[in-house]
């Protein structure tokens, strides 16, 4: 396959990047379920930074600022929407629920706000370059 | 609350500066912003090396080689198999008196949901996985796996998964979970304990690690064989990987949602499981025996194809009716998913769905029957050559034996009811556990041992491993039976009897001798690890292509043939310089 050719004509044997995204994945399901907010901000940050390696270095994608924005807008969304399922329909009343935020409020904004980190990362590196 | 939140956050930077460090020292940076910058060809290699693998405990912590990954997740199975036996050891001990006086019954309960996690998900599904992922692509002629990264992965994610499993004996102030592996609602709604909610965690790390293993099995024996294996000649341990792979698939990603389902129920205060509400606690059961019962065939499907790959090549015949073994297999991957009421026979589901599910329990045991006349063909007038993994073989069939035909019995409606959560039940499916998936796995590891380190084991030692197996698993197990049969329950720290049902004597006779089973098979296991370690370090290297003698008979087989070529090479065999394990340099 493709993707496990290098420049070289060689396979690659050896990656940094599947032990991370695993550790990742790990620490960012840890932190949601268990209500650890920065271990799952640092976890899906983790995830994403991996994902966006693995990514480009198996040449699905050509830079990692690109996937990292996309990551963060995934996650923004799903953050975003695990929040809206909190705001009460009639109201809308969305500061009453952020500005005291518990058990799926916290869990949505720690999801959002590791969105929101990846995705600022993503479009300053992308200008940067 | 604040300070705590703060310390976390500090620390979790830590980890992820931490992580940044480590990935400057391993993979070249630069080599993304000169491509972004357009100034350097496309494609031009970093300076971390690929063409040969880094040295000391970065190697492993990198690769991405099928068999590096294969030797990793052994080496992880044979730790969880010894965390689990010796967690159930403790048990076993406990057991010896009828009263509680060894360990808590709390302590008791959380033995009991760790073992069985343990031995199901970090042992038997991994050291499948590191035969496979060892072994298919030489077998089947395909470079590494189809999907090398995602491979490594689905590795990874089980260590922190089992520290997640084991979190509640690991980290002081929380308990552990007490749930029994079945975690059944309310139960497992209702307790508090955190280690609950890791070990839930951890499983389902572990699920998803099996999933991305499935898939990459299923997508490299579809598409990445040598040009000369075709579906008619695959072997039936691909066969076998293949078809539990496509169980695997349908199964383990319903356990996921089960899990998450059940996490939410713990935390987050839906209503999945609550007593009248939604699907009730009975929807638990039936998700999790949907994905229960396949579980079984994932974990003795392999073993069964290990088994019909080895002993034919100590019977020196080929295996007897190969197409009915693989039909067999197949009709077993299908019937899989249409047993799992049987579990549930006593919860008072409808009685015409319980006669239906039991009419295909009935019936798969007809495709197991098969494998198990095929395998007795293969020996019948074959010439018997009696090494390790023959024996271990041919104790896998006869464990299998009585270990499926208990099962046959407990498929009967009128036979569970009496049955249900009695030992009969822990003997009947540790008959097929460790009786024949554990041997399945011996035998595969005394078989190939040649091939994964170079060396050959003791045999003496090895035929030491077999007996005490052979005898502490039915010294234990049979035990099991006959308590069962005298109605001693399932999952109790403590027994005691009304002399009108049961005599408390000859009970605990019966734990007694199955604890003494155990301290035998224990004995046997140490005895395996000894032979493993010592032979890997000490043992002279073997220069013999063919430690088998299975050309004599037409038997040498394509994983052989690799190693063979391996050997021939000038350097005498030292992969680590070579392209993929020396084809590439012994061709040219």
């Amino acid at each position: 396959m493709s993707e496990q050719v290098d420049a070289a004509g060689g396979y690659r044997r050896a990656s940094p990047w599947p032990v991370f995204v695993a550790l990742g994945f790990a620490l960012s399901e840890l932190g949601i379920f268990v209500g650890l907010y920065p271990v799952a901000v640092g976890g899906l940050l983790l995830l994403a930074g991996s994902v966006a390696g693995i990514l480009r270095e198996s040449d699905y994608a050509t830079d990692v600022w690109r996937p990292l924005a996309g990551l963060g807008v995934a996650f923004a969304v799903l953050g975003i929407a695990v929040v809206g399922t909190q705001v009460d329909p009639t109201t809308l009343d969305v500061l009453a629920v952020v500005s005291d935020p518990g058990g799926i409020v916290g869990r949505g904004l720690a999801i959002a706000g590791a969105g929101v980190i990846l995705l600022v990362v993503g479009l300053v590196g992308y200008l940067l370059e | 609350m604040a300070g705590q939140q703060l310390a976390l956050t500090v620390l979790m930077g830590l980890v992820l500066v931490g992580v940044a460090a480590l990935l400057t020292r391993i993979e070249d940076w630069r080599r993304y912003t000169a491509l972004a910058g357009g100034a350097v060809a496309v494609g031009e290699e970093s300076g971390y090396g690929h063409r040969e693998k880094p040295s000391g405990v970065i190697r492993w912590l990198t690769t991405v080689d099928h068999k590096d990954i294969g030797i990793l997740y052994g080496v992880f199975a044979l730790i969880s198999l010894a965390v689990g036996g010796l967690m159930v050891m403790v048990m076993r001990f406990e057991l010896l008196t009828p009263a509680s006086d060894v360990i808590s019954p709390q302590l008791y309960n959380a033995f009991l949901t760790s073992h069985g996690i343990t031995m199901l998900f970090l042992f038997g599904t991994p050291i499948i996985a590191a035969f496979g992922n060892y072994f298919i692509p030489l077998l089947i002629g395909a470079d590494d796996m189809a999907f090398p990264r995602i491979n490594a992965i689905a590795f990874w994610l089980l260590p922190p998964g089992a520290l997640l499993i084991w979190g509640g004996f690991l980290i002081p102030g929380i308990a552990p979970s007490q749930t029994s592996w079945t975690m059944y609602t309310p139960l497992s709604v209702e307790q508090a304990h955190l280690g609950a909610d890791l070990m839930l965690l951890g499983l389902h790390l572990t699920g998803v690690s099996a999933t991305m293993g499935a898939i990459n099995f299923i997508v490299t024996i579809f598409t990445e064989r040598g040009e000369d294996v075709n579906w008619a000649n695959l072997d039936i341990f691909s066969w076998t990987m293949l078809t539990q792979s496509g169980i695997i698939l349908f199964a383990f990603p319903l356990l996921g949602s089960a899990i998450v389902m059940l996490l939410l129920d713990r935390n987050l205060g839906t209503l999945f499981y609550a007593v009248g509400e939604g699907g009730g606690t009975i929807l638990w059961q039936h998700l999790f025996w949907f994905f229960g019962h396949p579980e079984v065939y994932i974990l003795v499907l392999p073993p069964m194809g290990l088994v019909s790959y080895i002993l034919p090549r100590f019977a020196g015949r080929k295996l007897f009716g190969f197409k009915f073994v693989v039909y067999s297999t197949l009709a077993i991957g299908v019937l899989s998913f249409g047993v799992w009421a049987h579990h549930m026979f006593s919860t008072g589901i409808d009685p015409r769905l319980r006669a239906s599910f039991m009419a295909v329990s009935l019936a798969i045991a007809v495709p197991s029957a098969v494998k198990t006349f095929n395998w007795i063909t293969t020996m019948w007038n074959g010439r018997i050559k009696l090494a390790a993994p023959m024996l271990f073989c041919i104790g896998f069939v006869s464990n299998f034996i009585i270990g499926g035909v208990t099962g046959v019995f407990l498929a009967s409606i009128p036979v569970d009811l009496v049955l249900h959560d009695t030992y009969y039940v822990v003997g009947h499916f540790h008959y097929i556990i460790m009786g024949a998936i554990a041997f399945a796995v011996f035998a595969g590891i005394y078989y190939w041992f040649p091939i994964f380190t170079g060396k050959m084991y003791q045999r003496t030692l090895a035929k030491w491993h077999f007996w005490l197996s052979m005898i502490g698993t039915n010294v234990t197990f049979f035990a099991m039976l006959l308590l069962g049969y005298m109605e001693m329950p399932r999952r109790y720290a403590s027994y005691e009897f009304d002399p009108a049902v049961a005599p408390l004597d000859a009970i605990t006779l019966l734990h007694q001798a199955a604890t003494v089973g155990a301290v035998i098979l224990l004995i046997g296991q140490i005895i395996f690890v000894w032979n493993v370690v010592q032979s890997w370090l000490e043992a002279p290297t073997l220069t013999d292509e063919d430690p088998w003698d299975l050309k004599n008979d037409g038997l040498f087989t394509r994983e052989f043939g690799w190693n063979a070529d391996r050997l021939a090479l000038p350097d005498g065999g030292e992969e680590e310089a070579m392209a993929d394990g020396g084809e590439a340099e012994a061709d040219q």
